[in-house]
């Protein structure tokens, strides 16, 4: 035990001291987080808008007033038919489509319930929650300035925004959360696998050989520094998903953090793996790069492996990323617990089971 | 008889179809100071690490400090302490950081590390720069770290791989004069090295090549087998007269020297004619011959002819 904590603290010194890797730990998570993020959330304005008015009141257009000087709406289309707006959609020549019943100021004035319809396209998702959550307010507040207050407490505009194409709605939701098992793909291995190879290039591993240090208490010691860098990374993401994107976490975070330490072994067995093939940091990180790409792009954590061809989409399955993302996803975005998520976690311990083992044997092999 | 710190029996390693070490044998005591020479890929290295534990040897066996590297490899790193010819400590840590982890290692900790390590202080004057990144110090002081560091646990035997390679003479012979401090007070330490005045400090000193010991004994006794059997030739010109003794009867081996040539000889008396013989038909001006006496250099010269005309098995 003592050996182990002295070889901790050693990586920890090499670490802080190393300041291109700092940068790197600092400042990518905070870079992936604008991309990913607020680059992608930008509230969007100015929506192309087609307004299909059967009512042809004054009341009516104030309404569409209303949607047009909110910025969010540019009104560019005024189709005659349901089936225009449908059309304008499909085409994407228009992103929403509002539809105003006939006899909308009648039956509002009469203090009956009237319907008001919108229907946005749902493929880009950023703009689509933009769209859906400004419409809300700009139709309460239409209701409030026009006096439209029922003594039942029912709303007078019974308004019905609908999603076309993509109705569960991926959103920064959904990206944010899935930053996690991304950052951790990417940094851990390649700060474990560098500083393993460094000690290597510098003949540090030769010096410690001949002394009583065992090497799993080598392995060990090099790791746990790197199990806390991951762990701040993790936490760095979680954190700011909730507090900057207002990501709530349903799940269990005991649950997201044993599965988190599950993952964090496999990208530190997978940077061993890396450090016991490579003879220089140079090969380490790209080995580690090439094994990266695939994983981002076939994990599903930009496009839905559902639309992948089968070849691609099975690729997928060897990808540990895949899995954590399911679960990570699950956790934060779902609520999901252990119960449903055995589908991820067993593929997951197998492929931990099988790097880990691997990369130990390797090692081990290689101090000889 | 004492016990010994190192006895070494018939050890042999091979690697495939290669014999690396070739049943060696030799024995150090505590207090002494044994040096090996050879060529590189001699089995030097190769011996070290059988005897520090981290290589099994294929046959023969070996104790050190009492534990045999067969059976024991793990009590053997408790009792030795290794400085290998490359620069191996953490240039990023301080030279207090590097002995703190080093002293860890062994399990040193709080008032003894602390103790142990301004003794090591005051052994080898590096306290002055206990603030100072490894990595910046000069090559003298880095080997006298990576010493320090070796010594830490008080190992009472000490393996020197090349541990003067690449520094400049002043440090050497400060790093010397450490090492003969180490075996005043009991120390073991085996030394490999290229440098013949540093062979010359060494009580025992064995020569290598192939995976064998060719020649051991102290430096006078390695010496002595030359006595009377080497001429000190001065002539113009060199080249010319080099090529023409070369071809001399009896001639066991010759090396130049700035502008006089070596000549080992197996008869004094004999050589002496015969030198003047060609010196005469080949047309080279003979200023002076001398009998002197040999330098180890002159030692491992003859060695190495004699292991050339030996042929080529003794390469492999």
């Amino acid at each position: 035990m003592p050996r182990i904590k002295a070889i901790a603290r050693k990586e920890m010194i090499h670490l802080l001291r190393d300041r291109r890797t700092l940068v790197l730990i600092a400042l990518m998570p905070f870079m992936q987080l604008i991309t990913y993020g607020y680059a992608i959330n930008t509230d969007v304005k100015h929506l192309p808008t087609a307004v299909y008015d059967q009512d042809r009141t004054s009341m009516s257009r104030r309404l569409t007033e209303a949607f047009e000087q909110s910025a969010y709406f540019d009104i560019t289309d005024r189709p005659a038919s349901f089936e225009a707006v449908r059309q304008a959609i499909d085409r994407g020549k228009v992103k929403a489509g509002l539809i105003i019943p006939p006899g909308f100021m009648r039956d509002l004035l009469a203090g009956r319930q009237a319907e008001l319809q919108l229907i946005i396209d749902g493929t880009d998702s950023n703009p689509a929650n933009t769209a859906m959550n400004t419409s809300q307010a700009i139709v309460t507040q239409y209701m409030l300035r026009q006096g439209l207050l029922r003594t039942d407490g029912e709303p007078p505009v019974v308004f019905k925004p609908r999603l076309w194409y993509n109705p569960d709605l991926k959103s920064p939701f959904f990206m944010v959360p899935g930053l996690v098992g991304l950052l951790l793909q990417l940094l851990i291995p390649m700060i474990t696998a560098t500083a393993i190879v460094r000690e290597k290039e510098r003949g540090n591993i030769e010096q410690l050989l001949v002394t009583p240090v065992k090497p799993w208490e080598i392995i060990l010691g090099k790791l746990i520094p790197y199990v806390g860098v991951g762990l701040l990374i993790a936490l760095t993401i979680i954190a700011s998903a909730n507090l900057l994107f207002a990501v709530p976490i349903r799940g269990n975070p005991l649950t997201l953090f044993v599965l988190t330490m599950l993952f964090l072994t496999v990208c530190l067995g997978f940077g061993l793996y890396a450090s016991t093939v490579a003879e220089n940091q140079q090969q380490a990180s790209q080995i580690i790069m090439f094994f990266a790409a695939p994983s981002i792009l076939l994990s599903g954590f930009i496009f839905p492996r559902e639309s992948m061809p089968w070849p691609i989409y099975g690729i997928g399955y060897f990808i540990p990323l895949t899995y954590y993302l399911k679960i990570v996803r699950g956790i934060i975005l779902k609520g999901l617990g252990y119960d449903d998520l055995w589908g991820e976690i067993l593929p997951l311990v197998a492929i931990c089971a099988l790097v880990l083992g691997l990369s130990i044997k390797r090692f081990h092999k290689r101090l000889e | 008889m004492s016990v010994p710190a190192i006895e070494v029996r018939e050890l042999t390693r091979r690697f495939g179809r290669q014999t690396a070490v070739d049943r060696v044998s030799f024995r150090l005591d505590y207090g002494e100071i044994f040096g090996f020479l050879g060529p590189n890929g001699a089995g030097k290295s190769t011996t070290i690490r059988m005897l520090c534990g981290i290589l099994a040897p294929s046959s023969g066996s070996a104790t050190v400090a009492g534990h045999d590297v067969g059976k024991d490899p793990e009590r053997i790193k408790l009792s030795i302490g290794y400085v290998s010819q490359k620069f191996s400590l953490y240039s990023d840590l301080t030279v207090q950081e590097n002995l703190e982890f080093y002293g860890s290692v062994y399990l040193l900790e709080g008032e003894r590390l602390r103790g142990r390590i301004e003794q090591v202080y005051a052994l080898t004057g590096l306290g002055e720069y206990r603030t100072r990144l490894a990595g910046v110090l000069s090559g003298g002081w880095k080997q006298r770290l990576a010493l320090a560091n070796a010594i830490l646990h008080e190992p009472r035997v000490l393996f020197l791989d090349e541990p003067t390679a690449g520094v400049d003479p002043l440090s050497r012979r400060a790093l010397w004069e450490l090492f003969y401090k180490l075996s005043a007070s009991g120390v073991a330490l085996l030394v490999t090295t290229h440098y013949m005045e540093e062979a010359e400090r060494c009580n025992q000193l064995a020569f290598i090549s192939g995976g064998r010991i060719l020649r051991m004994g102290s430096p006078q006794e390695l010496k002595s087998r030359l006595a009377g059997r080497l001429l000190e030739v001065e002539c113009r010109p060199l080249l010319k007269a080099s090529a023409a003794f070369e071809r001399m009867v009896g001639l066991t081996g010759l090396t130049a020297y700035g502008t006089t040539l070596h000549l080992n000889v197996q008869d004094e008396r004999e050589a002496r004619t015969r030198i003047a013989e060609i010196a005469r038909s080949e047309g080279i001006e003979l200023t002076g011959v001398r009998t002197i006496e040999p330098s180890l250099e002159d030692v491992f010269a003859v060695i190495e002819n004699e292991e050339e005309a030996r042929g080529p098995h003794a390469a492999d």
